[in-house]
C-alpha cells in the first residue's frame, strides 16, 4: 500500500527534526515506492532495481538538507531517484565491457528497432519511388490499398502491381546478395 | 530485501537534526570558509594596498565593492537554488545585468570626462594582464568551499551548478581582491574583474560534472 504525500512528508519533517523513528518509518515506506519507480523504468533488471533502491535511500538520508520543507516531498524524492538512475546508467555505460553492450541494447529493444529501420530504408531505397512509396504505405504505415492509391494519386491496381513488383525485387535482391 | 532492511536500520541510527535553513547556511559557510583562505592569501602574498584607509573614503573603492559584492550575493542565491534536485529557476541570474549595466553607465561617463588620449591607459590600468588571473586564482579556495557545501546537497544539473558556483567564487574573490588592487576606473573593473569572474565561471562549468557528482 503506497503511503500518501502527507504521511511521507510528516515522517520526513519528523526525521529532519531529529526523530529517528519517523526517519526509519519514512525509509521503510519508500522501499516499495522506489521499487515500482525503478522497475517501471528498467524493465526487470532486478539486481539493478535493488541497487538503485538502496542507493536512493542513502541519498535521501545523506542529502536531506536539500529538501525544502515548504514544497511537496514526493517531487523531491523522485527528483533524487531520477538523478540516481541517470547516474547509474552513466556509470555503467562507462564501465560496461564492450561485449555486453549488445545485451544492454537488446534489453532496451533499441537495437531491433534501429536496425529494422535501417534495413527497411536501405532496401526501399533500391526501388523506384512509386514502388517504395506503395510498400511503405501499405506494409509499414498500415494504410489500405484505396488510401494508398488516393495518397499517391494513382489507381488501385497500380498500387497492387507496384507492391507486388517491389516486394519481388526486394526478395531477388536479398537472395542475390546473401 | 534483507540488505535493504539492514541498510535502513544503519541509516536510522544516525538521524541528526537538520535546520530548515540548513541549505543556505551550508552554502554561506562554504563561501565564508573559502573567503577566509582567500583573504589570508591576499594579505600574505599580494599585500593590502597601502592607501586602503584613504581609498575607503573614495568613490571608486565602493563602486568596485558594490559591483563585485552584488554579483556575489546574487550568484550565492542562485547556488542555493541549484543545490536542490527539483527543477530550479535561474531567473535570479538576470539580476546580474543590473550591476553590470550600472557600471557600464559609470564607465561611459568617466570616458566622456577623460580626453581620448587617456582612454587606453585608463582601460588597461597597470595590472590588466594579471588582474583576471589573480581573480581566477583567488576564486579557487572559495570554489573548494562550495564543493564542500555541495557534499550534502543534491544538484542535478551539474554543469549549471558548477558554472554558478564558479561565478559566485569569482565574484567573492574579486570582492576580496579589492583590498589589494589599486585600480580605480570603472571601465577597468568592468572589463578585467568581470573577465576574471567569467574565467572562474567557465572553470566551474568544466569541473562541475566531474567534481559535483554524487
Amino acid at each position: 500500500m503506497a503511503e500518501s504525500e502527507a504521511r511521507l512528508k510528516s515522517w520526513m519533517l519528523g526525521g529532519l527534526d531529529g526523530d529517528a523513528a519517523a526517519h526509519s518509518e519514512l525509509l521503510r515506506a519508500l522501499v516499495p515506492l522506489l521499487h515500482s519507480f525503478f522497475r517501471r523504468r528498467l524493465h526487470g533488471v532486478e539486481e539493478d532495481v535493488e541497487d538503485l533502491v538502496q542507493e536512493t535511500l542513502i541519498s535521501v538520508h545523506t542529502r536531506r538538507a536539500s529538501y525544502d520543507r515548504t514544497r511537496p516531498f514526493t517531487a523531491w524524492l523522485y527528483a533524487v531517484a531520477r538523478y540516481r538512475m541517470v547516474d547509474h546508467y552513466r556509470r555503467r555505460r562507462l564501465s560496461v565491457p564492450i561485449e555486453e553492450v549488445d545485451d544492454i541494447l537488446v534489453t532496451e529493444g533499441f537495437e531491433d528497432a534501429l536496425s529494422a529501420h535501417m534495413d527497411v530504408d536501405r532496401l526501399l531505397s533500391a526501388l523506384s519511388p512509386k514502388q517504395a512509396r506503395a510498400i511503405r504505405d501499405t506494409h509499414i504505415d498500415g494504410k489500405s490499398i484505396a488510401e494508398a492509391a488516393v495518397g499517391a494519386g494513382i489507381g488501385e491496381s497500380d498500387v497492387k502491381v507496384s507492391v507486388h513488383r517491389g516486394l519481388r525485387a526486394i526478395v531477388n535482391r536479398i537472395r542475390g546478395t546473401s | 530485501m534483507k540488505d535493504t532492511q539492514e541498510l535502513i536500520e544503519t541509516l536510522s541510527r544516525d538521524v541528526r537534526r537538520v535546520s530548515a535553513h540548513a541549505l543556505a547556511m551550508r552554502v554561506g559557510f562554504g563561501i565564508a570558509a573559502g573567503s577566509i583562505v582567500t583573504i589570508v592569501l591576499v594579505i600574505a602574498v599580494l599585500g593590502v594596498r597601502p592607501d586602503l584607509q584613504v581609498a575607503m573614503h573614495g568613490f571608486s573603492f565602493w563602486m568596485k565593492w558594490i559591483y563585485t559584492g552584488s554579483l556575489g550575493l546574487c550568484t550565492a542565491y542562485a547556488v542555493t537554488q541549484l543545490g536542490r534536485p527539483t527543477p530550479a529557476s535561474l531567473r535570479s541570474l538576470w539580476f546580474l545585468t543590473i550591476p553590470v549595466l550600472i557600471l557600464l553607465v559609470i564607465g561611459i561617463v568617466e570616458l566622456a570626462r577623460t580626453s581620448p588620449g587617456n582612454w587606453l591607459p585608463m582601460w588597461l590600468g597597470r595590472s590588466w594582464m594579471i588582474c583576471p588571473w589573480l581573480v581566477l586564482t583567488l576564486a579557487a579556495p572559495i570554489f573548494v568551499g562550495l564543493l564542500w557545501s555541495f557534499r550534502k546537497l543534491a544538484p542535478t544539473r551539474l554543469r549549471a551548478a558548477g558554472a554558478t558556483a564558479g561565478l559566485a567564487a569569482g565574484a567573492w574573490a574579486a570582492t576580496i581582491y579589492c583590498l589589494h588592487c589599486p585600480e580605480a576606473s570603472a571601465i577597468f573593473v568592468l572589463t578585467w574583474y568581470t573577465l576574471g569572474i567569467a574565467l572562474a565561471a567557465g572553470s566551474g562549468a568544466l569541473l562541475g560534472p566531474r567534481l559535483m557528482r554524487w
